[in-house]
């Protein structure tokens, strides 16, 4: 019998930060400015999160010509129109001085000039307004916000997922906690974040690092938050296809925006077909779709995606632009410089999230959320270079406002609340099937029922088997697979989400496509708005009401 | 799928008193890797295997294990039957989970505020070339001097010269990393050889971090000597014996066939201290048909004040090393120190090629020598190793000369970067830890190629310690001896100091 009887304890702060990626770093950053933050990470801080890994870029109106206008003109048009006008807004207008807060800190991207940072070209947009360091931009934002964080006091949590929001009547009050051993803990605060990332790990084949496991989106959930446009999933047009366990890794986007150019099995430069103006550098679906029909149409390659080519550059400029696609290829066994890669499409952005305001304020009181856990700002599509400028405008949103929210009095009795937790992980103790397993047939189910193209019957299936594995109990041999077995619950919800807003919304736009719908309006007179759900109900939006 | 057997090292910190090594029989896909079969493990055989990884892409430096020994990114290496898995040299928190906390959040930032815009594109190019640490830990668990001394450790040390790199920040960087050790490190480039971005902290960070400590005159008051010394005379020794230059001519035609031709860098150390071992190399020459030409006006290779951070003086070193071979249109130049050859390759530009006497040897061929029965381990010096990548050649080489050739971890001995002469204390521990090694060999003899090893290793070790071209001359002698035949290949000929003056 596994001891989980739980050595918990309690402390308190004034913002608890869940997530130390992109947002949360810069979140944590903020709110400590107000009061004494507390940063919660499941990995060691800065080593989780997909902004470490993010290779890109970050969008900003820095150089001359370009103007916020065409930047919100550019997300709006991507995102199918269906982003919050009012967050695109904030997005476009205060990302370059956010940009200009990581160059204050330390960052060191690349430039152009002297004190002229470099803007390469990047899908879906008009002007070069993605900053970049290399290919390792996110490795450059994550080391300059970890540097501070160690500069100041922020109390830094690491190896411990929260497991719950602490609510305090309709109030979220903090979180409970699950530390790597097991041990259960509460973290009361005044004001709670959740920057807690994505979650297309709920994808067999993903960009997504081990912590995209989508838990914030679950966590808000259970806690009666609302979400929307859950069913916009970004399949990242150049994910890796071989060796078989490295499929989905990332080929930035930035290999098309220095050059690169994507063929068939039989050298055509098929783009020409599907968007003849913007060829390899069209937006993110419409390229994704592109290369799946070319596969599924039989002009794929000998391993199942088609060819990414930059041979025709000059070598020192993809040793010097593209450094860690080089290396992660040779480490495979393939020479960028001279072979092309092969590459195919893998679930990379989760669009939709919990509904915020401007002030990042979520629809529970006392919980603030930020980067890409949020919805609205993408819409049904995401620009390349817009999610890390996102992490920085309303990581630093969300701390200042909850840094801003008043002090409250605890009035739950957190002891009620730990014994239901515990005895949450003493079912998983009892629990009938690994917990690997059913995230395996979960993450299959979704990827073959509920990818790029859709339709009511196979979403429906995709249901039958989620529902089937909602059933069974996961198992913790130990009480260190707690964490694990929470996890997989929580990638059950989000694929739940994933697959009603997607039968809730009968019409293909962005990255959305029900190939068992036909209609007749574009996404700009599109009838319908956000799928909303909550524990309270789910909707769609329909033009002329508010959900 | 492929079935493959390997061996991980486990330590659960509730129950065991030790770590232990386990194995492990598991199937994995095609090409891989080192977390796919640590998955494979937990999946297949033992779900409590506790090991760090977040990103799966080599970007995070969640996963660094070490697998035969070596660290690497478990989600970059690839995975292999046999493969032997354990954790970092680090504190061992839980299976291949170490301590990396509190190191992490020592690593300074820096300080904002007082200079707030983007970088000028020199400060950009300066410090790109040492930015691109992902935290990993491989180089801070594989250092040798972190072991014996007090230093804060290579990734601390880029990161520090990062920050003096920046203008952004206006605190001084090296006072403070001379306080962290920055002088204890041997420049030995494990830190580099381990870097699974290929960052040259050596190189980059600790010699460049001594040199701007040098201009704030923090050098160490020994370090200065040797330096003071190299400008009144070129050398970084003394005259205390004859030298190699005084004793050998110019020129020193084969015995037999001419094979080849080179010039001879002689080297500070072989020049003063063992003009012996450097005799007995170019007998060995001599004798194999090597035409060896020594110009006397050579000096040192300056790589003691590069290590040391005093490159001020370094280029008119370097023109004078440069214009005496190229003035005797010398092709190929012949060194037999590790260190001058180190720098020779990689501090200068050189119009001619450099080539190791091992290196030479493996190339050229020899007269095979006699092969003895003594049982004989071989240190790897630095910067032959890792300064210029020539491990297998010496190996090869002695197991023409011993029967009996046994190996031990390659690891610093203590004397390189300026350590034994500025902190003897360090490279005494470091010493001793050689010695440790070699007793576990059982070997009667350390052979090495390294003049700074020789004589350091010497200091401490209870067996003695050769150069691997003296054995090789002890063979041909022993050769001689049996078949009673001398071609005369020992006798060099002698230089004539200066024909007017001797008249």
């Amino acid at each position: 019998m596994v001891n989980i009887m739980p050595g918990y304890h309690v402390t308190d702060c004034h913002v608890l930060v869940i997530g130390s990626g992109g947002a949360g770093c810069r979140a944590a950053l903020e709110a400590s400015q107000y009061g004494e933050t507390m940063l919660l990470s499941r990995t060691l801080t800065g080593k989780g999160g997909c902004t470490v890994m993010a290779e890109g870029g970050y969008n900003a109106v820095l150089a001359e010509g370009d103007s916020t206008g065409l930047h919100f003109e550019d997300t709006m048009r991507g995102g199918a129109y269906l982003n919050n006008p009012d967050l695109v807004e904030t997005l476009v207008s205060e990302s370059p001085d956010r940009f200009r807060d990581l160059a204050a800190w330390g960052s060191v991207f690349d430039m152009e000039g002297d004190c002229v940072p470099a803007q390469r070209p990047f899908g879906g947009q008009r002007f070069n307004r993605t900053c970049y360091a290399g290919d390792r931009s996110g490795h450059e934002m994550i080391a300059t916000l970890t540097e501070q964080i160690r500069n100041t006091k922020i109390r830094q949590v690491q190896e411990t997922s929260a497991i719950d929001l602490l609510m305090d009547g309709h109030r979220v009050a903090g979180a409970i906690t699950l530390d790597r051993d097991g041990n259960l803990g509460v973290v009361t605060a005044d004001a709670t974040i959740l920057a807690t990332g994505g979650g297309t790990r709920c994808y067999d084949i993903s960009t997504n690092c081990a912590a995209g496991t989508g838990d914030g989106f679950a966590l808000g959930y259970r806690a009666g938050a609302t979400l929307i446009d859950m069913e916009m999933v970004q399949f990242h047009p150049t994910g890796a296809v071989y060796p078989p366990d490295s499929r989905g890794r990332l080929i930035t986007e930035a290999v098309r925006g220095e050059g690169g150019v994507l063929k068939n099995n039989l050298g055509e430069r098929f783009m020409e077909r599907y968007d003849p103006e913007r060829m390899e550098l069209s937006t993110r679906d419409v390229v994704s779709r592109s290369i799946t029909t070319e596969i599924l149409e039989g002009r794929g390659t000998e391993h199942g995606g088609v060819y990414l080519d930059v041979t025709h550059l000059p070598a020192e400029e993809i040793e010097r632009r593209l450094p860690i696609m080089l290396e992660q290829f040779l480490q495979f066994g393939v020479d960028i410089r001279v072979q092309p890669m092969e590459v195919a499409p893998t679930a990379h952005h989760l669009m939709g999230g919990l509904k915020i305001t401007p002030d990042a304020a979520t629809t529970l009181p006392g919980l603030f959320a930020c980067g890409e856990v949020t919805g609205g700002i993408h819409g049904a599509n995401r620009l390349g270079g817009n999610a890390l400028a996102d992490t920085q405008v309303f990581g630093k949103r969300a701390g200042e406002f909850a840094g801003k929210t008043p002090a409250a009095t605890l009035t739950v009795d957190v002891d009620e609340i730990l014994s239901t937790e515990a005895a949450r992980c003493e079912a998983y103790c009892n629990g009938t099937t690994a917990p690997h397993v059913i995230a395996r047939e979960l993450k299959q189910t979704m990827w073959d029922n509920a990818g790029i193209f859709r339709t009511a019957e196979e979403l429906n299936e995709a249901e039958v088997t989620i529902s089937r594995l909602q059933n069974l109990v996961p198992k913790a041999v130990h009480r260190r697979m707690l964490n694990e077995c929470c996890t997989v619950t929580n990638m059950l919800t989000v694929a739940r989400l994933i697959i009603h807003g997607a039968l809730l919304r009968k019409e293909s736009r962005g990255a959305h496509v029900r190939s068992d719908i036909v209609q007749n309006w574009t996404p700009e007179d599109s009838p319908f708005g956000h799928t909303v759900q909550s524990i309270f109900g789910t909707s769609i939006e329909e033009k002329g009401e508010k959900a | 799928m492929n079935t493959i057997t390997f061996t991980i090292e486990r330590f659960d910190p509730d129950t065991d008193p030790a770590s232990h090594t386990e194995s492990y029989t598991v199937e994995i896909n095609e090409g891989a890797r080192v977390l796919d079969a640590l998955h494979a493990v937990r999946e297949q055989c033992d779900p409590t295997l506790a090991y760090r990884y977040c990103c799966g892409s080599g970007q995070c430096g969640s996963c660094s294990v070490r697998v035969d020994n070596e660290p690497v990114l478990a989600c970059m290496h690839e995975a292999h039957d046999e493969m032997a898995v354990a954790p970092l040299n680090l504190p061992v928190e839980h299976d291949l989970m170490v301590e990396m906390e509190s190191y992490l959040q020592d690593l300074a930032g820096i300080t904002p505020g007082i200079f707030s815009g983007y970088l000028t594109m020199d400060a950009n190019e300066a410090i790109r070339p040492i930015r691109d640490c992902i935290e990993c830990l491989a180089c801070v668990s594989e250092c040798p001097a972190i072991a014996v001394a007090d230093f804060a450790g290579p990734a601390a040390m880029r990161q520090e010269m990062r920050i003096a790199l920046d203008p952004r920040d206006d605190r001084d960087r090296a006072a403070l990393t001379v306080d962290e050790g920055l002088f204890t490190c041997t420049t030995c480039q494990r830190c580099l050889e381990v870097c699974p971005k290929h960052i040259a902290i050596p190189g980059k960070a600790i010699e460049k971090l001594r040199e701007i400590a040098h201009r704030e005159g923090l050098t160490l008051p020994r370090h200065q000597a040797v330096a003071d010394m190299v400008r009144s005379s070129g050398r970084t020794v003394d005259r205390i014996m004859g030298t190699v230059l005084e004793q050998v001519a110019e020129v020193i035609e084969p015995v037999g066939e001419v094979r080849g031709e080179v010039g001879f860098f002689v080297g500070c150390m072989y020049n003063s201290r063992l003009p012996e071992t450097a005799m007995k190399m170019l007998a060995v020459l001599r004798r194999n048909g090597i035409r060896v030409i020594i110009p006397p006006e050579q000096v040192c290779c300056g790589s003691p004040l590069i290590r040391t951070g005093q490159t001020d003086y370094l280029p008119s070193l370097q023109r004078t090393n440069i214009e005496c071979f190229t003035s005797r249109g010398i092709d190929t130049v012949l060194t037999m120190c590790a260190g001058c050859g180190s720098t020779l390759k990689n501090d200068y530009d050189t119009p001619y090629r450099v080539i190791d006497i091992n290196e030479l040897i493996a190339e050229y061929g020899i007269e095979p020598p006699v092969s003895s029965s003594v049982p004989m381990t071989y240190h790897d010096p630095c910067h032959l190793k890792r300064g210029q990548g020539i491990t297998e050649e010496p190996r090869a080489l002695l197991r023409m000369l011993t029967d009996d050739f046994r190996e031990m971890p390659a690891r610093c001995c203590g004397a390189g970067g300026g350590v034994r002469s500025g902190l003897p204390d360090v490279a005494a521990n470091l010493g001793r830890d050689r010695r440790e090694e070699i007793a576990k060999t059982g070997a009667a003899a350390c052979v090495t190629s390294c003049p700074f090893c020789e004589f350091h290793i010497a200091e401490h070790s209870d067996v003695p310690v050769i150069n691997i071209t003296t054995l090789l001359f002890e063979a041909y002698e022993k050769m001689d001896e049996e078949s009673g035949v001398d071609p005369g290949w020992k006798d060099l000929p002698c230089r004539i100091i200066n024909p007017k003056t001797a008249e």
